[in-house]
């Protein structure tokens, strides 16, 4: 009786654990997470114009409103590394591209949906295009500014397609860089980070430097031409604490503009997209003794340009001045005003100048540092916007005094010498320093050289006095 | 000290020689419907508190002493309706009740208390909050305790302003509190309700057989198949506050020829959401026991159980989500295929087997010899957004990768976050409005986010960034104890304790679910080189330095993994003297207690010997004393008075500051001392039966850590100064005073009147010690002084006020109805220790913030109060006789009104400093990191039917 009763009872329970309710068990299968081609029902236009809709419009600002528009492009940009932060930099083609955009959206990550090469479509109406930081941005519209795109309009706002392009980098050299390349994905061939970050006990990181605040930014130069440009890296990035590669190659990046807009920088998506190869450096000569504590009174050369003829070339007192390329060469002149000469001076500039390329020497006569001791040099800088143009102070053991020599010397740079920086007032002149010259040997040329940076739009002028090489 | 203590006791007994009466009191007990003898029925002499035990045969005798005159038997069982039977005691004659009978409890309430407290103790992993002790009170028969267990316990309400780590729960003698936490894993025995119903309670610190015990009282589960009434139970449950259905089989045989018993259960509980939304509950719990009955002195039995349980989670909110998406939502799970996933799941797998050996040496001796052993696991789930890709450039180490919290309540999912600034601009606005719009429209987790996220990712060869992260906790533990009860004299009993317990306890992180992608990268993506860090990216962000940038795949151990050596030996004596007018014990306890850390894992942030290896052997020697007494004033006025004063070990978890990442020990860990007196007035008259207690409990030298993520820590410089950090507590005091009353009249056969009331203020009575670390910074930090000025505020943890006033109705037809209301007031939120520290008041230089002001500070600091609220349950039931079988059902509903409440809260201590908190909290669309509150259920029910044989 009581077995069967058991047996019953323990039925009874097996059935009803068996046949209860089930509860979804922890083992669930991937989904299918395929993208799947939109459908776009509208007008398909490329970033072009867009952008030319911008520029056409004449405003600051535009809103897309009823067009029923879709722009078209690839994902050039990856918050991966961090480098990005709530904004896609796209353009219109995998290979050969002619424009770019970029798209603030108020969500992180954004690698994990719209990855690089990852062919998107940009629903126009509703937002606004507008230059920001110096480079043509879509968002939405606040004010006469742009904002991002709120994170619960992003889906129906980029669609996916399922294509994923391979991004083959536009190469372009530094001198090349123009409004036209912004927001591209380009490459820069035969690049390296500047001595002064690299070289020495006291290598720099892409952005944990005490001094990087929001962006570290790192010069990188150019072995082709005298050219450089800024590598930006933000200090949320996850590879800001990387040390800056020695050695030389090439980098892949996207061209941009500063925060401010008043220079161009490139910025990575990761550092993979460095690839320095080639192990010898390319830089120049330094002569580079610091600076003297006392000026010896014997005078070896001097020229405070009081004898020159205004608006003309700077000549006699053993100068030797030469165009390299272009119509603009080292000229004395007077100027009253906030930004007055020192008497009669020198100045060189391109600015508005057409030329494609200045290039203008100012050249000492021979300095006999064996047969002297104590050397020094001094003289004072002053500049107008110089922007894009560089001055240099260089010297050479090797010249042979030609102009025709000039270009085939060696010429190395008087490093410690200060010439005056852009960023500097303009109205005002800056000593370069009781430079010493004593650590180099022979005979030496020093040479002032001014260098256009290819836009003479964006040029400025240097201005140069009281040059005087001393003694004891 | 145990020595010195024997021989006092042994003094006592020889001095207070007893002096033999001829009259006695037998009879005994039958079950009201079968007809059956009830064993271990508690008969009690109210006068004298004197108490027997029905044997097998439903018999009991009272021998010796027995007051004389006009009695009040009262008879008890767990599971059956207590009855109380009026005898007259003649001097040297012998008093015959037979035959009395017990009536089954129809309303069954032991059910109830397993669901509120499964419920509470699920989301007590760390804040300590949520826990507690109504499932020690279930057992008592006192009208507080039962008010405290079954009303008061939906809103965490802590008699004495216990928590359950202050309580022990054993069973069949054997302690089942966690080594880890102090606190019992309710789970580990859920679902076998219907084998659980002999229980012995004891209440605070009073007399108990088994144990020293603790504050809040001790519970031993008696859970042996001899111990079973023969018959059979099977049982539905449909509620809505955890699962929504429970089916639950029993059978007991009762003793059987040749000495057999046997008992065996098998419940199965499930639901896809509770009250909360997406809080799975899948749980399926057998139950075997078998008893063998050797000869007279002897009995074997074995115990075993298998309670598995799979739950899913939910969390406390801030008012701004209550407010969008109400108090049934829970961020923690999304639709997946349709299917409702929660990725914050426990599951409970540890099961228990036991070996008790009885030895009746002499009618007067008995000896209780237990071993058991434990083993299993416990794994939390959640979701980790860390997944990286290893990129080595220039013969360096970077990770890329990583995602914000996919949760979405995320503060930055949120409309104040929108609205942060002083002046929001329109175009704020609209976010905050799209923002607010997406929330409540969705406001779920998006699974298929991040499987997209990994597949993406991975088409490009990377790593998953999202994966499922099980913490897991695989305990094995071996206990034996051995339990003397003997009667010295007729007055005199002694009870005696030897026990001792080896724990060994691997913790690590289980990689649960790829979510679709190939590997993750096992380093610690919130690595990061810092002014107030040394070492290089590449070292510090390794979980393991033995097997750096390893790749993890799916069921291996990764981010931290380590092992607890736990050994404690304890002992206990007790003697009890039960006298006309006074019934009295003392009891004492002598502990040793050693922890020990092994690290398996050679973490990046503490190299070497500080994670690797074994820690420093940590030991504690720990004693108590404890006495008490009872003083019949007359049979109906008694007063009862306790007093104790013991030592505990601090618990594995507030030993070692950071055990998943170093071998680090708390600095200044100490033994909490706690000292605590009761004293209660009992009434009883046939009519009304009344307690009223006044309590007092002090701690000293406590312990607490906390896990937290804060930004601007004070002198870790400017913009530098975020960490997740480890905040512990030590030195801390508390102390705990009120007073509780219960009353109850039955006013008639079949009504019942009662009401219940405790007044208490617990508060903590000094600065505790506060110091943080991290590995976002070396060392141990400290600010000010190195406490934390939170003397006077209260400890949280429910309501300090809670009044009831109920009826119940026991119809002589087998229904009951009982409604009671319940209000509740006092209740504080728990505040954060570091916004009350010298951190608050200093700037990122170390020097004091400028333009503090004092009374602004006095605002801000100020404990929240949650408002008062009242609850009202009804509960009621039926049952039927159908031949040889009971049919019945038992009904609750709680909450009837649909009352919103608070149950509790905690601050976050995101801005533990003035300016950033006045300025949170000054904003004029809500601070962006409000408190965090837990919100008290709706209208819930409880149905069960049963059938009993």
């Amino acid at each position: 009786m009581k077995t069967i009763k058991l047996n019953k009872i323990l039925l009874l329970a097996l059935s009803l654990v068996v046949f209860s309710a089930c509860v979804q068990d922890d083992d669930f299968d991937t989904p299918n997470v395929d993208v799947v081609n939109p459908v776009i029902n509208g007008n398909i236009i490329d970033i072009d114009a867009v952008i030319g809709n911008l520029v056409q419009s004449g405003e600051d600002i535009i809103t897309f409103e009823d067009t029923n528009n879709y722009m078209e492009g690839y994902v050039i940009s990856s918050d991966e590394g961090g480098n990005f932060f709530e904004e896609l930099v796209m353009q219109d083609k995998a290979e050969n591209p002619t424009a770019g955009i970029v798209v603030q959206i108020d969500v992180n990550p954004l690698f994990t949906i719209y990855d690089f090469g990852r062919k998107v479509y940009v629903k126009l109406d509703g937002l606004s295009v507008a230059v920001d930081n110096g480079v043509v941005q879509i968002g939405r519209r606040e004010g006469n500014d742009l904002a991002k795109i709120a994170a619960s309009k992003m889906s129906e706002t980029i669609l996916r397609t399922s294509e994923v392009a391979t991004i083959v980098p536009l190469e372009v050299s530094i001198n090349d860089f123009s409004n036209d390349l912004e927001s591209l994905y380009i490459r820069l061939n035969d690049v390296q980070f500047n001595r002064d970050d690299v070289l020495g006990d006291d290598v720099k990181t892409f952005a944990a430097e005490d001094t990087d605040e929001f962006d570290g930014e790192r010069l990188l130069e150019s072995c082709a031409s005298s050219s450089s440009v800024i590598l930006s890296t933000s200090t949320f990035s996850d590879f800001k604490s990387l040390l800056l590669p020695a050695n030389r190659g090439s980098i892949d990046g996207i061209l941009t503009r500063d925060f401010f807009d008043e220079f161009y920088t490139v910025v990575i998506n990761s550092p993979e997209d460095i690839n320095f190869t080639n192990d010898v450096r390319c830089d120049p000569i330094e002569l580079s003794c610091g600076l003297a504590t006392t000026t010896g009174m014997n005078n070896l050369f001097e020229d405070d340009f009081e004898g020159q003829t205004i608006n003309s070339l700077i000549s006699g007192n053993g100068w030797t001045n030469f165009i390299e390329a272009g119509s603009e060469g080292w000229e004395a002149y007077t100027q009253g005003g906030t930004n007055s000469s020192q008497g009669i001076s020198a100045r060189v500039g391109s600015f508005n100048s057409g030329d494609a390329s200045t290039v203008a020497w100012l050249i000492t006569p021979q300095i006999d540092l064996d047969a002297n001791s104590g050397v020094t040099l001094n003289f004072e800088t002053s500049n107008s916007f110089s922007d894009g143009s560089t001055m240099e102070v260089l010297f050479s053991n090797d010249w042979d005094g030609t102009e025709a020599g000039i270009t085939t010397a060696t010429w190395g740079i008087v490093s410690d010498a200060y010439v005056t920086q852009d960023s500097d007032f303009f109205g005002e002149w800056f000593e370069s320093g009781n430079v010493d010259l004593t650590c180099g040997s022979g005979q030496i040329y020093i040479a002032f050289k001014y260098v256009g940076s290819g836009q003479s739009d964006f040029d400025g002028t240097y201005e140069l006095d009281f040059v005087s090489i001393d003694a004891q | 000290m145990k020595k010195s203590f024997f021989i006092f006791l042994f003094g006592i007994f020889s001095v207070l020689t007893s002096f033999a009466q001829e009259t006695i009191v037998k009879g005994s007990v039958l079950d009201g419907t079968s007809g059956e003898p009830i064993p271990d029925v508690t008969i009690t002499i109210e006068e004298t508190g004197q108490t027997v035990k029905t044997d097998a045969n439903g018999e009991f005798q009272f021998k010796g002493i027995v007051p004389l005159g006009e009695q009040v038997l009262k008879v008890e069982k767990t599971g059956y309706v207590t009855k109380r039977y009026p005898i007259v005691v003649n001097e040297g004659k012998t008093v015959d009740i037979s035959g009395m009978t017990l009536d089954y409890d129809a309303s069954d309430k032991t059910d109830l208390f397993i669901i509120s407290i499964s419920d509470d103790n699920l989301n007590s992993e760390d804040d300590g909050l949520t826990d507690n002790i109504s499932g020690l009170l279930q057992a008592s028969r006192d009208q507080f305790l039962n008010a405290a267990a079954f009303d008061f316990s939906a809103t965490f309400f802590r008699p004495r302003g216990l928590d359950n780590a202050n309580g022990k729960v054993l069973i069949n003698g054997i302690e089942m509190n966690k080594q880890f936490s102090g606190r019992p894993q309710w789970g580990n025995w859920g679902g076998l309700n219907d084998v659980q119903r002999n229980q012995e309670f004891s209440m605070g610190m009073s007399a108990n057989d088994y144990s020293f015990g603790d504050l809040a009282g001790t519970n031993n589960i008696i859970m042996r198949a001899s111990k079973y009434r023969e018959g059979g139970r099977v049982s539905y449950a449909s509620a809505n506050r955890s699962y929504t259905g429970r089916i639950m089989a029993s059978y007991n045989s009762g003793l059987l020829q040749g000495g057999w018993s046997y008992s065996v259960l098998a419940s199965r509980r499930y639901g896809d959401e509770g009250y909360v939304d997406g809080t799975l509950y899948d749980s399926n719990s057998f139950f075997a026991a078998v008893e063998k009955k050797i000869n007279d002195q002897h009995s074997i039995n074995f115990t075993g159980i298998y309670a598995q349980n799979r739950r899913g989670r939910s969390t406390a909110i801030t008012d701004e989500v209550l407010d969008l998406k109400g108090r049934t939502y829970n961020p923690f799970w999304g639709l997946q295929d349709g299917e409702a996933r929660n990725s914050r799941i426990r599951e409970i797998e540890e099961p228990i087997l036991m070996l008790n050996h009885f030895w009746d040496i002499s009618s007067k001796t008995k000896l209780n010899t237990n071993i058991a052993y434990q083993f299993g696991k416990i794994g939390n789930t959640r979701i980790d957004n860390g997944g990286t890709r290893l990129v080595e450039f220039n013969g360096q180490t970077s990770y890329l990768g990583g995602a914000r919290n996919p949760d979405p309540s995320y503060y930055q999912n949120l409309p104040s976050y929108h609205l942060r600034d002083p002046n929001p601009t329109a175009a704020d606005f609209e976010q905050a409005y799209l923002a607010g719009q997406d929330f409540r429209n969705d406001g779920q987790l998006d699974w298929n986010a991040l499987y997209s996220a990994n597949a993406t990712v991975r088409a490009q060869g990377g790593n998953s960034i999202y994966a499922i992260q099980e913490d897991r906790n695989d305990d094995s533990q071996f206990t034996i104890n051995s339990i003397l009860d003997t009667e010295l004299s007729e007055r005199v009993r002694l009870n005696a304790m030897v026990s001792y317990r080896k724990l060994k306890s691997e913790n690590f992180a289980n990689l649960k679910d790829l979510l679709g992608g190939t590997g993750y990268l096992d380093v610690d993506f919130f690595a990061e080189e810092t002014p107030n860090i040394i070492g290089s990216l590449e070292d510090i962000a390794q979980s393991d330095r033995n097997n750096p940038n390893r790749i993890v795949l799916e069921g291996q151990r990764y981010k931290y993994n380590y092992e607890i050596d736990a050994n404690v030996v304890t002992g206990f004596a007790q003697a009890q003297f039960k006298y006309n007018k006074i019934d009295f014990y003392l009891g004492a306890n002598i502990s040793q207690t050693n922890y020990q850390r092994n690290g398996l894992y050679d973490n990046g942030n503490f190299p070497g010997s500080r994670s690797f290896g074994k820690s420093e052997k940590l030991d504690f020697s720990n004693y108590g004393v404890k006495a008490g007494a009872t003083y019949k004033v007359t049979g109906r006025h008694l007063v009862d008075f306790n007093a104790s004063y013991f030592t505990k070990a601090p618990t594995i978890r507030n030993s070692f500051s950071n055990a998943r990442q170093n071998n680090d020990v708390v600095i200044g860990l100490e033994s909490e001392k706690i000292q605590s007196v009761d004293m209660s007035y009992i009434f009883r008259s046939p009519i009304i039966k009344a307690r009223l207690t006044g309590f007092y409990s002090g701690f000293e030298d406590g312990t607490d850590i906390g896990f937290y993520f804060t930004e601007d820590l004070a002198g870790l410089g400017l913009d530098t100064g975020d960490a997740f950090v480890q905040e512990i507590l030590t030195n801390v005091e508390k102390r705990h005073i009120g007073a509780e009353l219960g009353i109850e009249a039955q006013v008639t056969p079949t009504i019942k009147l009662k009401a219940a009331a405790s007044v208490g203020q617990y508060t903590f009575n000094n600065n505790p010690n506060l110091y943080l670390t991290s590995d976002d910074f070396e060392g141990p930090l400290t600010f000010g002084d190195g406490t934390t000025n939170i003397k006077d505020y209260h400890v949280a943890g429910g309501p300090e006020r809670a009044y009831q006033i109920g009826f119940e109705y026991r119809d002589p037809d087998f229904w009951n109805i009982g409604l009671t209301t319940n209000y509740f007031s006092n209740a504080y939120i728990d505040v954060s220790n570091l916004a009350r520290s010298a951190n608050f008041t200093t700037d990122f230089d170390g020097q004091p913030i400028v333009g503090y002001d004092a009374d602004i500070a006095k605002t801000l600091l100020k404990q929240e109060q949650f408002d008062d609220y009242v609850l009202v349950n009804v509960v009621g039931g039926k049952s039927w006789r159908v031949g040889d079988y009971f049919i019945g059902f038992f009904a609750t509903i709680n909450n009837i009104f649909d009352q919103e409440y608070k149950t509790g809260g905690f601050e976050q201590s995101r801005l533990p400093k003035y300016t950033r908190l006045l300025e949170d909290q000054t904003r004029d669309n809500g601070p962006v990191f409000g408190s965090r509150y837990f919100n008290g259920n709706g209208t819930t029910y409880y149905l069960n039917v049963y059938l009993r044989f």
